[in-house]
């Protein structure tokens, strides 16, 4: 057993969290909440440049074949910063299964594009229930001659607005199981009969509806098989989930600093509020909490990266997270007082962003079900 | 990183399965929380001595003091297995093997660990250790103890009571916490650590029934009782040195420990639900049951890492400053989510007296629930704990 990192990881964390210090402090990430784009293009270039995107691609489609654990480790210090941008939809939500599921000709004219920073995707699954689950696929897609016709929407699709292509998990046919029939298109996302329509958040993050009306698709732009398709949804939930966990790890150690820097300088009753057990059992819940969504995430990170994923130790890491991230969140905001409450305090930027994350990959009751069939019951 | 387990742990785990299946009475009650240890003292120590056979009763420890230099994490795995079995007699009433005998390999002389380490190690009743830490005026502010050690010739002679000392009644010896120097500038720097004899004539041991009647533990006095001066730990007035280190050994094994207990009581409460119906439905298809297994199970798996990460760290010669605090937080609040959880799904067979042949699963909810309130207090309070962490780790002032 090793509850280490590399020394490369180690380098990796280092570099990632003084370039995200430098080129996405506070004021960019409030600035770009009130951006059309919602992201730096220039920033955006310069991950690019650094390898990011292209981070667990294979060199040969220009990426540096890194491991899983690093892309998490990565992405922990995107949370911490809350970077704004489509990197979690088109990397964790497509290039991953692009490379697992694509055909060498889609990876081959995809993945190197992603790598370069060149093309942005999402993905399109929950419908108007928005839930991630197979029986709430209803969007149709009916064969036409060598294409299909896609009828139907998708609702809560992050980084629609900027996306070249979106991967939509359709129904082409009905079996004995609602995963059945299911069948992911890769959708050029500025063809006719796609249109966007945003669904304001809390957050300050780009989610869209997404309506399909006749949209045609090429029967070459399915990913994976026809009919199929549910496993692959299932996969890159269970990959989202971990990767949007170190998001939500990196956020929950962010407000946890903050709020600890704040009990030792915020002076009451002539001394530090940090020296009052209130406050300090507070901050010791909050550490606790950090570290239970820490350690369940590089477990799930760890089965992910060695080729033995587990699906429950997915689900509990995703589960975790939700629940801690809102309660490490509501615990800052009360040890802070009213300046925590305030728009020029960061806090407020995470506890916005709680419930885009919590309902990403997946929510708290779809997690607890996975864990529940775990337990037999 | 890497969470595998090697072959090693995974036989261990396979061969206490066995040595359970094999050596427990099938009946046994499984309401471990609420009993701790000693209940039934000679069968108890019969499980120790045959845990001793095995090689695992001291396993961590060296050759030379009867044990295989098994590693931490072996250590962990085994603590997991033996709560998970509700195998008794693993602890040499408590201190023992958790911390008088790796307190003595880190402070003691070499003649103490020849005379004391053996006892232990190989399961017998000699080997049997109480702790005396806490007294009347010394609970949570443990560096207030009055009991007092005074010099005379070769011998110290002790004047003092402790209380909430558990199993002293059948204790050979006691590892004592004393004042030494009242007179140290602050009160931390006084006191001093010997090993008592509990034959010695001055002792006197009268229970302290817990609120379900359970003798676990005492009220201890000492009326000029005579130890030889041979019989200190360490160096005088370096007390406190020596416990906070023991008490870093005790709050470790306390994750490995619940895990176990808890892991067997969430299959058990799983198993459960799967055969109860009610409204013509079987429990472990009702929401609420299915979502609050699911959390237990959730955050059972956090403690799982928490303890794994503190046998890591250990094992890589570091010395742990707020783990062991975390990890008795953890598995205090667990025990009681556990206990909760599963007293709300037995429902009305909950109250059921945990002997009683009405009661469900062995009376093991009951136990939890009678227990936890208990567990938690012992070796340190979530509020001393948490006070541990917001200062060690997180560098807040110090609030008294």
């Amino acid at each position: 057993m090793d509850f280490s990192f590399t020394e490369e990881q180690d380098m990796l964390r280092m570099s990632a969290k003084d370039f995200l210090a430098k080129e996405c402090p506070k004021a960019r990430v409030r600035e770009m909440a009130k951006d059309e784009r919602g992201y730096d293009p220039q920033v955006w270039h310069c991950m690019a440049e650094l390898g990011w995107m292209g981070l667990v691609l294979p060199e040969e489609y220009g990426g540096t074949g890194a491991s899983f654990m690093d892309l998490v480790i990565l992405m922990e210090e995107m949370g911490r910063n809350i970077l704004p941008g489509p990197f979690f939809s088109t990397v964790a939500l497509c290039a991953l299964p692009l490379l697992e599921h694509g055909s060498s000709e889609q990876k081959t004219k995809f993945l190197p594009q992603i790598a370069k920073g060149e093309a942005m995707w999402t993905f399109g699954l929950a419908e108007s229930s928005g839930k991630h689950k197979a029986s709430e696929v209803k969007l149709r897609a009916v064969l036409k001659g060598t294409n299909y016709v896609l009828q139907g929407h998708k609702l809560f699709v992050t980084d629609a607005h900027v996306a070249d292509y979106i991967l939509v998990a359709g129904r082409t046919g009905e079996g004995e199981r609602p995963e059945d029939g299911i069948t992911l298109f890769i959708v050029d996302a500025r063809g006719p009969n796609v249109k966007m329509e945003a669904i304001p958040t809390i957050g300050g993050d780009r989610q869209f509806k997404v309506s399909f009306d006749r949209a045609v698709v090429s029967k070459d732009s399915i990913l994976g098989k026809i009919g199929n398709g549910w496993h692959i949804a299932d996969f890159i939930l269970q990959r989202a989930a971990v990767l949007k966990c170190a998001e939500m790890s990196g956020a929950c150690q962010a407000v946890l600093d903050m709020t600890s820097s704040y009990a030792k300088e915020r002076i009451q009753f002539d001394r530090p509020i940090g020296s009052f057990q209130a406050i300090q059992h507070k901050l010791a819940d909050m550490l606790i909490d950090v570290e239970a969504v820490q350690y369940l995430l590089y477990q799930a990170a760890w089965g992910v990266s060695v080729g033995l994923p587990s699906l429950w130790q997915i689900s509990a890491a995703k589960a975790k997270a939700n629940e801690a991230y809102q309660r490490i969140c509501i615990e800052a905001i009360a040890a802070h007082g009213a300046i925590g409450y305030t728009m020029d305090h960061d806090i407020g930027l995470y506890y916005r962003r709680v419930k885009a994350a919590q309902f990403a990959a997946g929510d708290t009751d779809l997690h607890r079900e996975v864990i529940a069939a775990e337990l037999g019951l | 990183m890497d969470f595998r387990l090697g072959e090693k742990e995974l036989a261990l785990k396979e061969g206490i399965r066995k040595f359970a299946e094999a050596e427990l009475p099938p009946d046994l009650v499984r309401n471990t929380v609420i009993d701790g240890e000693f209940r039934d003292f000679e069968f108890e120590i019969s499980m120790s001595r045959k845990l001793a056979q095995r090689g695992w009763l001291v396993m961590s420890w060296p050759e030379k003091y009867g044990g295989r230099s098994a590693s931490l994490l072996e250590q962990t795995i085994y603590e997991m297995e033996i709560a998970y079995w509700g195998i008794p007699g693993a602890w040499m009433g408590i201190s023992g093997i958790q911390w008088v005998g790796p307190c003595l390999m880190m402070f003691g002389t070499e003649e103490q660990r020849e005379k004391y380490l053996p006892l232990i190690a190989s399961g017998q009743k000699d080997g049997v250790w109480c702790t005396g830490y806490s007294e009347p005026n010394a609970g949570s502010d443990f560096a207030n103890i009055r009991t007092r050690a005074l010099r005379d010739g070769d011998d110290y002679i002790i004047n003092g009571q402790k209380v909430w000392t558990s199993v002293a009644h059948r204790a050979r010896w006691c590892w004592l916490a004393v004042r030494t120097n009242p007179n140290a500038a602050k009160k931390h720097h006084g006191i001093s650590i010997f090993i008592v004899d509990m034959k010695s004539p001055g002792v006197t041991v009268n229970p302290i029934l817990n609120y379900y009647g359970r003798h676990h533990f005492n009220e201890v006095f000492f009326d000029n009782v005579r130890v030889p001066a041979s019989n200190l730990v360490g160096e005088e007035n370096k007390g406190w040195y020596y416990l906070m280190q023991s008490l870093a050994f005790e709050r470790r094994s306390i994750a490995p420990t619940t895990y176990g207990n808890l892991k067997r009581i969430l299959e058990e409460l799983a198993r459960y639900a799967g055969q109860t119906e009610y409204e013509g439905q079987l429990l472990s298809k009702n929401p609420v049951v299915r979502a609050k297994l699911a959390d237990l199970a959730i955050d059972l798996e956090v403690l799982k890492m928490f303890a794994f990460q503190l046998a890591w760290r250990i094992s890589q010669g570091q010395i742990p400053v707020y783990e062991s605090s975390r990890n008795k937080i953890m598995g205090d609040d667990l025990m009681r989510q556990g206990a909760i959880i599963g007293a709300d799904i037995l429902g009305i067979y909950s109250q059921v007296d945990p002997d009683s042949k009405w009661a469900k699963l062995n009376g093991a909810i009951q136990g939890a629930y009678l227990g936890f309130p208990g567990q938690a207090i012992a070796a340190g309070t979530a509020e001393i704990e948490k006070s541990i962490i917001a200062q060690f780790r997180l560098g807040l002032p110090k609030s008294y």
